[in-house]
């Protein structure tokens, strides 16, 4: 881990010349409507900067919502031709994630690459370098302390930079990180306490008491009340950091198309239903329960990290407000 | 240099356009070979859905066509299909589609001559209008391309 | 909220429900819709301004209907949903009693449909200023510029369906794009697929819609979706006179026609 300090007056400096080397950065841009989301920028000045957390998260650089798999053509000779060549994925810079937020690309890149690695996502993710800022405020629905994270973490950034007043305090821990440090720009420093420049985020339960009472939590009478206010719609996993799931869809016609790599939602009703009609998870009690227990238990159990990072996003995304940490902590009274 | 010859998709029913058109034909009425007809039972059945994706599938205008009112042969379905086109046509202009490459029309089966005359006209405003191009590069999945286009705004 | 509170343990006390639907606060401050099966828990009810979901969806959902006799608060705009959907004959297996909470901050407890059509017809709520500006500003641009509106603001949806969850007309068990065979609406959140979708889902609720705004409001990518079904209902009513959930005995302008209707551009 390499330490330096930058003064903010250079940090659009550094900024603007991630743009002028010919990567594409995205970074969080306040929208019209009020929310901000991660988009592709030209200049330091189209960067929001005044927000607790976006309204969506980055994952869509390595996963994103729409992917094409491949596209085919009928030639002259009735052969067809193949294409799916990565080769113009360019090399990108996501600026201004959260600490949960790179955290959550480490449990992606756990999902996508580690038994049956994803082509797709691994040339995506070797062009990505994550670029974190620390959070300085946190609101209602932050829980990040609560699954072991912090808002000054560095699990999954290449570098994170923290607001210290008139500089910004930066930790590269990547080589990736490193080749992107402008010595003219960054100087040493000693290492310093982050604490004071770091937003205050109240635990809400501990995370080692969960994985144990979580274990029977699958019979208790409260999801059904919990998940009463659930419209079964997919705004709380396409928001989600970690959210993974996804659809294949073709369209095109008998001369040319494309497969698709999609987006989808465990909260859809037909997400489970079977070519049979059965539907295993046939109501949204059932459906919101393998959500949480996915993200709180059988993440623990199939790649052994609990892939909720915190985030919040889910709660305030949600038209009926659920709040999953509420729920968590419901379902696992004793 | 080739002339733009517009591709036009006609939604008819069986029983009163379509008849017309093949009474156009009969009576060897010569008229502009661009259009493409699809036969419905009755312009009641026409979803709204089918002409927008007629344009998805390279049309460059569209022609609805169906029995007089009153002289629909299930009585009612070109009254529903009125309300219907109305109301469409409406949410087609709010959202910026350019209604004015679709054309709706009652044309009888005693009205080949209509027929062949609306033809000719909807191609040639059609032809001066130009190929339609809004729907062209709407999707990207690139994250490049939007990079371009996020530059190029 | 003492007067609801009171009032709602009373219903569940003389057993005329055995569910409430409405309001309480949440840990962010903002009013989340509450499900409440016995007296001890009204405490928990509230009402503002700020409580915004139609609860009239919730009426749908199979764990809600299990409850059989149910409470519902509702809004003007909901009151509106419960008078349309009665109209479509949603409500026939389910016994239910409408609250509401007038501008004089007084608990109605309707006696049945007849009573809620009524006091809507007597306080039928206007577009909101918000509405008309943003309608007045996309009817002033030209077809080009509201294109471009429109593509981009679709380009940003990403088809959670957050719109059609949170509608309480749109109940249908295997909506349109649920259907493959064939492939109706494409599935993907491209642009043009999102065309499709949107546009769909305007004609199916042209003339059902009662103008919640909840669509618009919840949707997390921020597009304006309701501003499409206002201009529908404005249309019809300036067209054909038909106004959702105004009448129990409403007809659904897309299912009936006159013979004198009349339109200009029909060669």
């Amino acid at each position: 881990m390499e330490i330096k300090t930058i003064t903010s007056a250079h940090i659009s400096t550094f900024f603007n010349s991630l743009v002028q080397s010919g990567k594409v950065v995205v970074a969080p841009v306040l929208k019209q409507s009020g929310k901000v989301f991660f988009e592709p920028v030209q200049s330091y000045d189209q960067v929001s900067t005044d927000y607790i957390q976006t309204a969506f998260s980055a994952k869509s650089v390595v996963f994103p919502k729409v992917e094409e798999l491949f596209s085919y053509k009928k030639k002259e000779d009735g052969d067809f031709d193949f294409n799916s060549d990565m080769s113009d994925v360019p090399e990108t810079v996501v600026w201004g994630l959260r600490p949960c937020d790179s955290s959550a690309f480490n449990y992606l890149t756990d999902f996508f690459l580690k038994e049956n690695p994803d082509t797709y996502f691994k040339i995506r993710k070797e062009r990505t370098t994550l670029i974190s800022i620390s959070c300085a405020q946190a609101d209602a629905a932050c829980f990040c302390t609560s699954v072991g994270l912090n808002p000054g973490s560095t699990a999954g950034s290449d570098i994170l930079l923290t607001p210290m007043g008139d500089t910004f305090y930066a930790e590269i821990s990547t080589e990736k990180g490193k080749s992107l440090i402008d010595p003219a720009l960054f100087t040493d420093c000693a290492e310093k306490n982050k604490d004071e420049y770091l937003a205050n985020v109240e635990t809400r339960f501990s995370m080692d008491e969960i994985k144990e009472k979580i274990q029977n939590a699958y019979e208790s009478a409260e999801w059904r009340h919990e998940s009463m206010g659930c419209y079964g719609c997919g705004a709380c996993a396409f928001s989600c950091p970690t959210c993974t799931c996804f659809d294949i869809q073709d369209e095109g016609s008998q001369e040319s198309g494309k497969r698709l790599r999609c987006w989808d939602a465990c909260g859809f009703s037909l997400f489970t239903k079977h070519a049979s009609g059965h539907n295993p998870k046939s109501n949204q009690t059932a459906r919101r329960r393998q959500r949480l227990l996915h993200k709180f238990k059988y993440s623990v159990e199939n790649l052994g990290v609990v892939s909720c990072v915190g985030c919040g996003r889910c709660i305030r995304v949600c038209p009926a407000h659920l709040n999953i940490f509420e729920n968590i902590l419901n379902v696992t009274k004793a | 240099m080739s002339e733009f010859e517009p591709k036009i998709v006609a939604f008819v029913c069986n029983w009163c356009t379509y008849a017309g058109a093949d009474l156009a034909g009969t009576s060897r009425t010569q008229y502009a070979p661009n259009v493409r007809i699809v036969r419905f039972p009755c312009t009641g059945r026409i979803d709204f859905m089918l002409l927008m994706k007629a344009f998805e599938n390279g049309a460059d205008g569209i022609i609805v066509s169906g029995c007089h009112p009153n002289d629909c042969h299930y009585t009612s379905g070109n009254f529903h299909a009125r309300r219907r086109w109305i109301v469409f046509r409406s949410l087609l202009d709010f959202i910026g589609f350019d209604t004015d490459r679709i054309t709706f029309s009652w044309v009888s089966a005693a009205e080949g001559k209509k027929w062949a005359g609306l033809v000719d006209e909807v191609t040639d405003k059609i032809k001066a209008k130009g190929p339609f191009t809004d729907l062209d590069k709407l999707d990207c999945t690139k994250l490049k391309e939007m990079y371009d286009e996020a530059i190029a705004k | 909220m003492k007067q609801l509170q009171n009032k709602v343990a009373e219903l569940f006390a003389d057993g005329t429900i055995s569910l409430m639907i409405g309001f309480k606060n949440s840990i962010s401050g903002q009013p989340v819709p509450c499900f409440i099966e016995n007296a001890s828990e009204t405490e928990q009810l509230i009402y503002n301004k700020d409580c915004k979901n139609n609860l009239s969806v919730y009426l749908h959902k199979p764990e809600v209907k299990q409850a059989k006799k149910i409470g519902i608060l509702a809004n003007i705009a909901t009151l509106r949903s419960l008078v349309q959907l009665t109209s479509e004959n949603q409500f026939w297996d389910i016994e239910k009693t409408v609250l509401t909470i007038n501008d004089q901050e007084e608990v109605l407890v309707f006696g049945n449909m007849e009573e809620v059509e009524a006091y809507v017809q007597a306080n039928f709520p206007e577009f909101t200023e918000e509405e008309k500006k943003l309608l007045e500003k996309l009817e002033a641009m030209t077809r080009e510029e509201r294109w471009k509106y429109w593509t981009e603001q679709f380009s940003a949806c990403i088809k959670c369906y957050a719109c059609r969850a949170v509608c309480p007309m749109c109940y249908c068990q295997q909506c349109t794009v649920e259907c493959n065979q064939p492939q109706w609406i494409k599935l993907s959140a491209q642009t043009t697929g999102n065309l499709e979708w949107h546009t769909m889902r305007a004609m199916h609720l042209a003339g059902r819609c009662v103008n919640c705004g909840e669509c618009g409001r919840i949707c997390p990518v921020g597009i304006p979706v309701h501003l499409l079904t206002v201009k529908m209902n404005q249309d019809l009513f300036e067209e054909f006179g038909s106004r959702s959930g105004y009448s129990l005995k409403g007809e659904y302008a897309l299912n009936s026609f006159k013979t004198e209707d009349k339109e200009g551009f029909i060669k």
